[in-house]
């Protein structure tokens, strides 16, 4: 391997062309208006931008083996929607973190169950969820009052802080570690990669591929009520209609960080780092007095322009390194085989 | 030995050099092809063939050298090039979209259009199916087969249908990619019909093939390549396998066969006891009531037509497809399949057909491929994958199988076809199988890995395991097995035993006689 060469391949890495491009705009923003990297202002965007981070890193999780979840943002919305009854109604902070992760729990179960079962197609399945999801909380909504309720423990979730940084920052460190341990190093993680590589040749090769589809679509459930949780702990109050679009935020973040909608391709810290930069670019346009009615042109553009940008990196690194199919078979010939070939045996004549 | 100096060439191939990365796929090849002749291009798997494919048909642009056709010197840097000037090919993969019909495929991008002037947006299909009907019959497709989607067809059928493709823009020169892979004998020999009728027509074909027996009688001039470079061509009628083998591999044919016998197995014993046994397995109207069992130190293997139901029979016992009816029995107990996963550990491994889009898992590593069927074996506390014993164990497997990689981690697409396919077997092998299903264990690799597959099949048996192979070439299914069953229309239509003993008596030809004839039906002289 020639020098330059572990160079092209920690650029080839999954997520980083964007880690780079998303510390250029960090320095941007902080030339252009230096309250940018002030400490308040830094954990009130990342507390704003949290939530969907999680939902990002579930759906990445769904993505990678090859399939999709549209549901994730309106049952994020009923999730908190859910929390803050729960928690209105009188139970304790910990029941109603509970029953906001539950309704993620029963939603993921319910998408994995009629799509690996009845081999529908995960699209139309969780187009169908969103609709439900979000119409069970407008029902909700109207029903019971979810605001102005006064829950001090589970506004600590957000607005307090530990060891100076706030709590929920550690909330979703943890997660997002403990999710790539488990996307990178466990047996489930190499099976789901086997099973968005090609879904046909890990069953073949003995992956039960129907489990782990549906152990995605419960992971992103799981990971949407949390992010309801949180949602519900910053806000206070809930209304109808919270979290949709959500999930098209999320499914932007994880491409943009470099997985692939391909499936079989994608990390989950290359997820964070892409729906970092979409946060990243609506708080610096905000610090900037940028008009809010632009943010989602500009996002719409940074999506675009940081898939291509990213998708260029790989390919520029694929053809220095690889160089195409046949030089590749004739690298893994180092030249007049003879040895090898002695041991083998006859030819048919 | 230089290519021959053909004064009446049409195609001349001069110096043509092409690096990738520093690695030299081609080293100042030369070709030439004459006017009307069936051109063979012979060579291993990563000899240079498919780069100067790519080189001829516009899809990678040499570093050095010239193209000269009919004397004029041609600048081939994209495909349309490599068309304008009559040069089309054929590749291995199907370029046929599955959903269009025979004849939008054919036109696929050379549309005609029907319309006010400025505004020919209607396709005109009566001018098209005018222009093509005639190719079309004179290759067996008929009116209605070009209104038919070529998703409906079989693999023959689609292999004709882009060589008409081909033809419909009548080219000086066309370039088949291993045009058989995939095809029954029968097909081939249909398919060696029409490349006569092509030559016959005036066109000059490139014919690519890993079959060396399938030359003779059929291709003019054989151009071998090794290691990127022309070795040299000769004249078909003055050759012999024996010959081309050396000049492919640079050692005599003789040498090749070293410590085995290749020709015969060589257990002419009695089989083991019973691994597995299928009783009146049925599924839909694929399979139908099929029952056989499988012995320690047993090749079985399993001939029949395409739609015959072998792949079908190969994934029912696997439990990738759910069975209609009867029973599977592993070491005497019975098993109820649901999945694959299931059959793995039970002790059934399979190497499966169509290797490029069934077998590997191209984005992942040599390493995570060899581990995927059995995962437990590299993981700490049954979740975690630890990657040292993982990569440890591919070591292990690329040096005892002879995978030719220069790195473990490198991604299993990147390897050649051989090797990948030695990989495949490596991933069931690491299973400690007692059952290993083989469906078409040596489509598309070359003689060499070919004889390295074979002989991983016959250590895997003699080592006391038990052998399914599935293969549409019926002399590799002699080669092997001990006993043949033939299937047809999802039924087993009948048996041959005593294979190694009848070779031993030198009555191969009445073997292949009656597989071929109970795979075709026609009763049993």
């Amino acid at each position: 391997m020639r020098s330059g060469s572990r160079l092209m391949r920690i650029l080839g890495t999954t997520g980083v062309p964007i880690a780079i491009a998303l510390v250029i705009v960090i320095l941007v923003f902080q030339v252009l208006s230096p309250v940018f990297l002030r400490p308040s202002a830094v954990s009130n965007y990342l507390n704003n931008g949290i939530p969907i981070l999680l939902i990002t890193v579930g759906v990445a999780f769904v993505i990678v083996g090859g399939g999709i979840d549209l549901s994730i943002g309106t049952v994020a919305g009923l999730s908190a929607g859910m929390t803050i009854w729960a928690v209105g109604a009188g139970m304790p902070t910990p029941v109603g973190v509970l029953v906001g992760v539950a309704t993620g729990l029963v939603f993921g179960v319910v998408n994995g169950f009629v799509i690996t079962q009845f081999g529908i197609n995960d699209f139309i399945v969780t187009l169908a969820t969103l609709n439900v999801a979000g119409g069970l909380l407008i029902v909700l909504s109207e029903n019971v009052s979810l605001r102005g309720v006064n829950a001090p423990g589970l506004a600590s979730l957000t607005q307090g802080s530990t060891l100076g940084i706030p709590t929920s920052f550690w909330i979703a460190v943890v997660i997002f570690v403990v999710m790539q341990f488990l996307l990178m190093r466990t047996v489930f993680g190499r099976r789901l990669f086997a099973t968005g590589v090609s879904s046909e040749a890990a069953t073949l090769a003995g992956v039960e591929v129907r489990r782990v589809r549906f152990n995605t679509f419960v992971i992103s459930g799981v990971l949407a009520g949390a992010a309801g949780v949180l949602l519900a702990s910053r806000l206070g109050a809930v209304q109808a209609f919270l979290g949709m679009g959500y999930e098209f935020t999320a499914i932007a973040g994880a491409v943009l960080g470099g997985v692939s909608l391909a499936g079989g391709r994608g990390s989950v810290w290359a997820a964070v780092v892409g729906g970092l930069m979409l946060a990243t670019l609506q708080q610096g346009l905000r610090l900037n007095g940028v008009d809010p009615v632009y943010f989602s042109i500009v996002t719409g553009l940074a999506i675009v322009t940081g898939v291509v940008f990213d998708r260029q990196a790989q390919r520029l690194v694929l053809r220095r390194n690889v160089g195409g199919g046949p030089a590749q078979a004739v690298g893994a010939h180092p030249v007049a085989p003879e040895a090898s070939h002695a041991r083998e045996t006859g030819v048919k004549s | 030995m230089a290519v021959p100096d053909a004064p009446d060439a049409m195609l001349v191939v001069e110096g043509v050099t092409k690096r990738y990365q520093g690695v030299t796929a081609l080293l100042d090849v030369d070709l030439s092809v004459r006017p009307s002749e069936i051109h063979a291009l012979l060579g291993g798997n990563g000899a240079g063939k498919s780069t100067l494919i790519n080189v001829l048909a516009g899809v990678t642009a040499p570093d050095e050298g010239t193209i000269t056709l009919d004397g004029e010197r041609l600048e081939i840097r994209k495909p349309s090039d490599a068309l304008a000037h009559g040069i089309t090919t054929v590749h291995q993969e199907l370029s046929l979209v599955p959903a269009l019909t025979t004849l939008d495929n054919i036109f696929l991008g050379r549309e005609m259009r029907s319309g006010p002037p400025g505004l020919k947006v209607k396709l005109d299909r009566k001018t098209m199916t005018k222009r093509v009907e005639s190719l079309a019959a004179e290759f067996g497709l008929s009116r209605i087969d070009l209104q038919l989607p070529v998703g409906e067809f079989g693999a023959l059928k689609k292999r004709v249908v882009e060589i008409v493709k081909a033809l419909a823009f009548e080219p000086r020169l066309l370039i088949l990619d291993e045009p058989t892979s995939g095809l029954e004998d029968d097909e081939r020999h249909r398919l060696f019909e029409y490349m006569r009728a092509l030559r016959d027509r005036d066109v000059s074909l490139i014919w690519v093939t890993h079959h060396l027996d399938e030359l003779f009688g059929l291709a003019d001039t054989a151009t071998v390549f090794r290691d990127g470079q022309t070795v040299g061509s000769v004249p078909v009628s003055d050759t012999s396998t024996d010959d081309l083998v050396q000049r492919m591999f640079g050692i005599a044919a003789s040498e090749l066969s070293g410590t085995r016998e290749d020709a015969a197995p060589e257990r002419v014993t009695e089989p083991g006891a019973e691994v597995l046994r299928l009783s009146d397995v049925s599924q839909g109207t694929v399979l139908r009531e099929v029952s056989l069992s499988v012995h320690r130190g047993e090749i079985l293997g399993i001939a029949g037509l395409a739609g015959a139901g072998r792949t079908e029979l190969a994934r029912a016992i696997m439990g990738v497809d759910k069975i209609s009816s009867g029973s599977v029995h592993l070491h005497g107990k019975r098993v109820q399949v649901r999945h694959s996963s299931g059959m793995y550990r039970r002790g059934l491994a399979m190497v499966p057909e169509d290797r490029k889009h069934l077998g590997i898992l191209g984005d992942l590593s040599i390493a995570e491929n060899i581990s995927i069927s059995n995962l437990r074996r590299v993981s700490r506390f049954g979740f975690v994958v630890n990657k040292g014993s993982e990569a440890a164990r591919a070591e292990e497997y690329r040096k005892s199988m002879s995978i030719r990689t220069p790195d473990v981690h490198a991604k299993i697409r990147n390897l050649s076809g051989g090797n990948q396919q030695k990989v495949i077997v490596a991933r069931c092998l690491n299973t400690d199988p007692s059952v290993l299903i083989f469906d078409e264990p040596t489509q598309g690799i070359d003689v060499s890995a070919k004889v390295e597959v074979h002989n991983l099949i016959r250590d895997f048996v003699a080592a006391g395991g038990a052998a399914i192979v599935i293969a549409s070439e019926v002399a590799e299914l002699i080669e092997l097995s001990h006993r043949v069953l033939v299937m047809k229309k999802g039924r087993l239509v009948g048996e041959i035993t005593g294979i190694p003993e009848a070779l031993a008596d030198n009555r191969y030809d009445e073997v292949e006689h009656r597989i071929v004839s109970l795979a075709a039906g026609r009763s049993v002289a």
